[in-house]
């Protein structure tokens, strides 16, 4: 702390931010003389808060009701390897208000009006076709992650107001990726929200799983640059709202990517558990650890097989990023 | 029909004709109003609002922090999120969500927080701005006992009543000084007070450049100086009238200057106790006994001031006449450690300095008037510019110690 000068000019820093009073005092008084009922469950309430080391349940401030995400959450299913066959999606872009966090709105760019855009999934050897229309008053495209040629690559072919363009190549390598918009500034298109995950699966299909998709991502909302809230899948704090009820006798396999703009890194925690974590799901090498970070653009799979059941808690191992809203639970029952 | 009807139908005439342009006014600020935004889409879009709080008070209670918060703007501010050192946390409102012009709500939160440690609390509202207060070091807000009520009381006393009782020692030395020294004394007064002047006037305009724009700006001020100054000059009118100095003119002179010099002093003590009464509130200062000193020995100089005009030998003074000056300069000094520590309020504070400057300005110009008449050699002479000179700087020289 630095040393006080008492100097008149402090009085008036000390008066200046401040600024209260009787009316203030008074309705304090007011109040509690006038309810006392309320007052105690009101002061029990807020005990009850205080005693739990993280918000859970129905006190968390989070947006929305329960499986309002789960479009984005539980991935479409994989199909067996079928090389040739046409896979068709379709992507409109358009300029949403959206509620990322309690009562806060965000005015967002999306694909298809989620941030982050719908799960896009393919089999290797699938001849992917994504129908891009775009919907927003600013130019966008869309530029997918893996092996593609030069002219579906969203870079050069920018796709104006009310125009639209079709992204047709074979879906490779398998793995985990991203796509994302790549118009200038990247900054802009990428923090307002136009982005998602793009799953290939392996010829061979994966053991069976009870599969999640995780999207990393920060919204600034007063423009400063820097993040003030922190999600997976769009809201802050949902899963810790509304936890992720899942089986302790099936692995639970998460694809997890990183889409957070401003900051250098995210990560991943899982509370009472280890888990595999195969860096971009590219091949059959894995870690087997706790906690995992990625930088933007990086993804990988995570399987996880409970040891217990009960409520485990996930969250970014940034407790910054924890605390604005980056925190869910598993719920795990037999 | 008789002429004087005819007169009086013409001054009626005329006094309607006064009202058209106001009818009219009415007409047209309508007619602006109900046609909407044509003139707005003319010009282009409005920019967005702020979307900013004023954050007008946080509060540490134990396991408790209280943040009021006030929509300075015209649109509507409504509060989705509050964070404290960048964490979201849940809490309660006392008063609206949603916050209509300069409307207030006190959000509660239950926080362990820590103390003497800097601490920031953030309020974002429901377009995602978010305003952050910092706070340099978290103390716990004193409530409202018997004993900081006393604490407040006995500071006051201190810096408000005391030396100005000190000062009044002067006065049987001043009573043997001769004319011209008398003279450099009351424009030692007068340098005092536009010191004084000058320095509320400054506090004042500084707290109003805090207030919400909407409260009025630099106008507050100067009605604030303006209402004192001249309520003042009118109590000097009304004692002169009923003194025995009746007759005499319109100056004031003697016991009246005296007590027009104590009410300006005490106006003065009203607002330094105010600042002195919430910054310690707020923890934002640090009580030390040199601190209490520093202050006791630069108003010790008020008690001189208000001592010259009765040093006049022909003036009686009752020993109780002095004890209600000495109250009625010093005494303000407690009202305002209690105000201020108890119910801080920056729009007070700004009527409060602006009072307090206007009174000095006035009791100046009394005394200069009385110098005027008294003083040998007039305003021009050495004893006089001496002493306004000393005044001015004795005040700024004791601030020092004080700072």
């Amino acid at each position: 702390m630095s040393k006080k000068r008492f100097t008149r000019g402090k009085f008036l820093a000390g008066v200046a931010p401040v600024v209260v009073g009787a009316p203030l005092a008074a309705a304090h008084l007011g109040r509690a003389g006038g309810h006392p009922e309320q007052l105690a469950s009101h002061a029990g309430h807020e005990h009850a808060r205080l005693g739990h080391a993280a918000m859970i349940g129905a006190d968390v401030p989070a947006p929305g009701g329960p499986n309002d995400l789960d479009a984005l959450l539980k991935p479409p299913p994989a199909l067996p390897h079928q090389p040739g066959r046409v896979r068709e999606y379709e992507l409109v872009a358009s300029d949403r208000d959206i509620e990322i966090a309690k009562g806060v709105t965000f005015p967002a760019w999306t694909y298809n009006g989620t941030v982050p855009g719908p799960v896009i999934r393919a089999t290797e050897d699938d001849l992917l076709r994504v129908t891009f229309k775009n919907g927003s008053a600013h130019p966008h495209t869309i530029h997918f992650h893996g092996i593609h040629p030069a002219n579906m690559d969203g870079v050069f072919e920018v796709v104006g107001q009310g125009e639209s363009f079709v992204y047709e190549f074979p879906a490779r390598p398998y793995g985990l990726h991203l796509y994302h918009c790549h118009t200038s500034p990247l900054k802009k298109h990428i923090h307002k929200g136009l982005y998602g995950a793009f799953i290939v699966d392996p010829p061979k299909p994966r053991p069976p799983a009870q599969e999640l998709v995780m999207v990393m991502n920060g919204f600034d909302t007063d423009g400063d640059g820097g993040n003030n809230f922190y999600t997976v899948n769009g809201r802050a704090f949902y899963y810790a709202k509304y936890p992720i009820t899942v089986k302790r006798s099936q692995t639970v396999r998460i694809y997890l990517a990183n889409l957070t703009e401003f900051d250098l890194i995210n990560s991943f925690h899982l509370h009472g558990d280890f888990f595999r974590y195969y860096p971009t799901g590219s091949t059959d090498q894995f870690e087997y650890t706790d906690t995992v970070m990625q930088c933007q653009g990086q993804r990988g799979i995570i399987e996880i097989d409970f040891s217990n059941t009960g409520i485990f808690m996930f969250h970014a191992h940034q407790t910054e990023f924890t605390d604005l809203g980056w925190m869910g639970f598993f719920n795990v029952v037999p | 029909m008789s002429s004087v009807a005819a007169k009086w139908q013409a001054g009626t005439r005329w006094r309607l004709w006064a009202l058209l342009p106001i009818v009219l006014l009415v007409g047209v600020v309508s007619t602006f109003a109900l046609a909407g935004s044509p003139l707005i889409d003319l010009l282009g879009r409005n920019p967005p609002p702020a979307d900013a709080f004023d954050v007008r008070r946080v509060a540490f209670q134990p396991g408790e922090i209280r943040i009021r918060v006030t929509n300075p703007q015209r649109d509507d501010l409504t509060i989705a999120s509050v964070t404290v050192d960048d964490a979201i946390i849940p809490f309660t409102l006392d008063g609206s969500e949603t916050l209509g012009r300069l409307r207030s709500s006190t959000i509660v939160v239950p926080y362990d927080w820590v103390e003497d440690e800097p601490i920031a609390v953030g309020v974002t509202s429901s377009t995602g701005i978010e305003t952050v207060e910092e706070i340099p070091a978290a103390v716990a807000t004193p409530k409202a006992s018997g004993r900081s009520f006393l604490g407040y009381g006995v500071i006051g006393f201190m810096v408000g009543v005391v030396p100005v009782a000190l000062g009044f020692l002067w006065l049987p030395s001043l009573r043997r000084a001769r004319p011209e020294w008398l003279a450099a004394f009351m424009a030692l007064t007068a340098g005092l007070l536009t010191f004084l002047a000058l320095d509320a006037l400054t506090e004042a305009f500084a707290l109003q450049a805090a207030l919400p724009s909407a409260f009025g700006g630099a106008g507050l001020v100067l009605l604030g100086v303006s209402v004192s100054y001249l309520a003042l000059t009118l109590l000097g009118r009304r004692l002169s009238a009923s003194g025995r100095e009746q007759g005499e003119g319109v100056a004031a002179s003697g016991l009246t200057l005296a007590t027009l010099v104590a009410a300006g002093i005490g106006l003065h003590n009203l607002g330094e106790g105010l600042a002195i009464g919430s910054s310690f509130a707020l923890g934002e200062l640090t009580l030390g006994t040199f601190l209490i000193i520093g202050f006791m020995v630069h108003n010790v100089t008020e008690g001189l001031g208000i001592a010259t005009p009765i040093a006049d030998r022909g003036v009686a003074v009752s020993l109780r006449r002095l004890a209600a000056l000495t109250l009625l300069a010093g005494a303000p000094a407690i009202l305002g450690t209690w105000l201020g520590g108890f119910f801080t309020n920056d729009l007070l504070g700004v009527v409060f300095f602006a009072a307090a400057a206007g009174a000095a300005l006035e009791v100046v110009t009394e005394v200069g008037r009385q110098v005027l008449r008294k003083a040998p050699g007039g305003l021009g002479s050495p004893y006089v510019v001496g002493g306004f000179l000393a005044g001015i700087a004795i005040l700024w020289v004791t601030g020092l110690l004080a700072g």
